[in-house]
């Protein structure tokens, strides 16, 4: 006669994905990326230098005063970064209290980047300020502007980084815990930066696909797509072979819950379709097409953050790994 | 003099989360186990429960990633880690960041609440009548601890030689 066996599958899911960091959390570290790479980018063309078909005096009239928009394009990355500021301070539990969260910069990475966004916000502002503002007071060829500039590019650079450096510091998500993590989120600023600043000139006619800058601009746009994307697969690969719950993290956004964030958001809107689509524009002198491979790219940016915000599983307790040991317990099948 | 720590035995566990229960009346005045800063973690159908508290760990992730030292350590009050409050601004960092899953978001107080020991007098331990969690010294402790991880490895030996 058979004997009943005990059920050797406990019903409770072990591997759910965090749920304290959602879309909120997302947007605030896709925008703070993107306009602090647009402001790594757009920086290093203005020192080099990079001919534009623009004209100096090109901007509107208000109130008598003439504003200049002709380096507005390569310089409104802090914008980007302060409407993205907020979306943090909407997340927390008491909203008032944000001005707290820069007390203890010694070990959190929460209160570095409190620091690091606002000195970066305050400094790119005024570069973007002196750049539009026709005020000779303001002296803008003065040797100090070119330091501010210096001082704003290094912590556009670390604003960048540390979107990435956030989510590696909550040491217990082995899909964070990689310094492949701040790279990648680095790559996705810089080619969505740059891709923002070649949207945000369509239209305007201050680039032209005549102009080397543009012309510069596409190709290095690609090239960082593809950068991007081997980033994106080394990242993966290392974090499938990390443990138990970086595996099912890789499993849940390729072939669980999150696989069409993955597949249609990541991979088709933020890669492919930007590739292709930017290739056929620059064949074809296209601005539309490349507008639509622009908004593709910043929409797969964007969910390329939501994405791995959504995947991080924390590590099993301990304890209940030992439970599960000491009871010789089944791991519950993947509903996800 | 060592200071002292909770042990759970999760054997003795019988799952009537009486533990949640006195947690959340201490702390909030509420008997809504959703607020208990314990929390019981079970296996139904195979009868197992394994009470969940604060380790209040000696390297306390919780501690390192707060952005406002709002958790932070008391050595004077059995070396415990406690969140204040005041500062907490409610980022949950700190939730993301605890291996064993534990501080919690109050979403009545808006902010991130975990085991302070009930200041010195553990309800949990108190109203626990199986004793599955227990308030004692952390010298007996790591004692009770290494006895067991001995016994543990001596189980495993018997069963390795058939």
């Amino acid at each position: 006669m058979n004997t009943p066996t005990a059920p050797s599958i406990f019903p409770r899911k072990v591997c759910s994905p965090q749920k304290e960091w959602g879309e909120i959390i997302a947007i605030y570290l896709y925008l703070a990326g993107m306009g602090a790479g647009s402001y790594v980018i757009g920086i290093l063309l203005l020192w080099i230098g990079v001919p534009f078909n623009l004209l100096p005096t090109f901007g509107f009239d208000l109130f008598g005063i003439h504003f200049y928009l002709s380096k507005a394009p390569l310089l409104w990355g802090p914008i980007m970064v302060s409407i993205g500021a907020p979306f943090l301070i909407l997340d927390l539990g008491i909203k008032w209290r944000f001005m707290y969260a820069c007390l203890n910069p010694r070990t959190s990475w929460v209160a570095r980047g409190f620091i690091i966004l606002s000195v970066f916000i305050v400094l790119g502002l005024l570069v973007f300020a002196k750049s539009i503002f026709p005020f000779q007071w303001l002296r803008p060829e003065s040797s100090v502007w070119f330091f501010v500039e210096f001082i704003a590019f290094v912590f556009a650079f670390a604003t960048a980084l540390y979107t990435g450096i956030l989510l590696k510091a909550t040491k217990s998500v082995p899909l964070w815990n990689t310094p492949f993590l701040p790279i990648l989120f680095l790559a996705s600023a810089l080619s969505t930066g740059s891709m923002s600043i070649l949207l945000s000139t369509l239209g305007t006619g201050l680039l032209s696909y005549d102009s080397p800058a543009i012309q510069g601009l596409l190709v290095m746009e690609q090239v960082l797509i593809i950068i991007e994307g081997v980033i994106l697969y080394i990242f993966l690969w290392g974090r499938y072979r990390s443990s138990e719950q970086g595996k099912e993290s890789v499993r849940l956004l390729i072939s669980g819950k999150l696989r069409y964030i993955f597949w249609q958001g990541i991979i088709v809107l933020g890669f492919l379709f930007p590739l292709v689509l930017e290739w056929i524009s620059k064949y074809y002198q296209s601005p539309l097409l490349l507008g639509v491979a622009g908004l593709s790219l910043l929409t797969g940016g964007f969910f390329l953050r939501l994405g791995l915000l959504q995947a991080g599983i924390k590590d099993q307790i301990p304890m209940q790994r030992l439970v599960e040991f000491q009871y010789g317990l089944k791991t519950a099948p993947k509903s996800f | 003099m060592g200071h002292k720590v909770l042990v759970v035995d999760q054997r003795k566990c019988t799952g009537c989360r009486q533990c949640e229960l006195v947690c959340s009346v201490y702390h909030t005045g509420a008997s809504n186990p959703s607020r208990s800063r314990v929390k019981v973690v079970k296996w139904e159908s195979v009868g197992i429960y394994l009470p969940m508290t604060c380790n209040h760990c000696e390297v306390a992730y919780c501690v390192e990633v707060c952005p406002t030292k709002a958790c932070h350590r008391e050595p004077e009050k059995d070396n415990r880690v406690v969140i204040n409050k005041n500062l907490c601004i409610g980022c949950r960092t700190c939730i993301v960041a605890c291996p064993f899953g534990q501080p919690f978001f109050d979403h009545q107080e808006r902010v991130t609440v975990k085991c302070d020991y009930c200041d010195g007098d553990p309800q949990c331990a108190t109203f626990c009548h199986v004793k599955a969690i227990s308030y004692v010294d952390a010298d007996q402790a790591n004692m009770a601890k290494k006895k067991e991880a001995a016994h543990k490895l001596a189980d495993l030996l018997k069963q390795a030689r058939g």
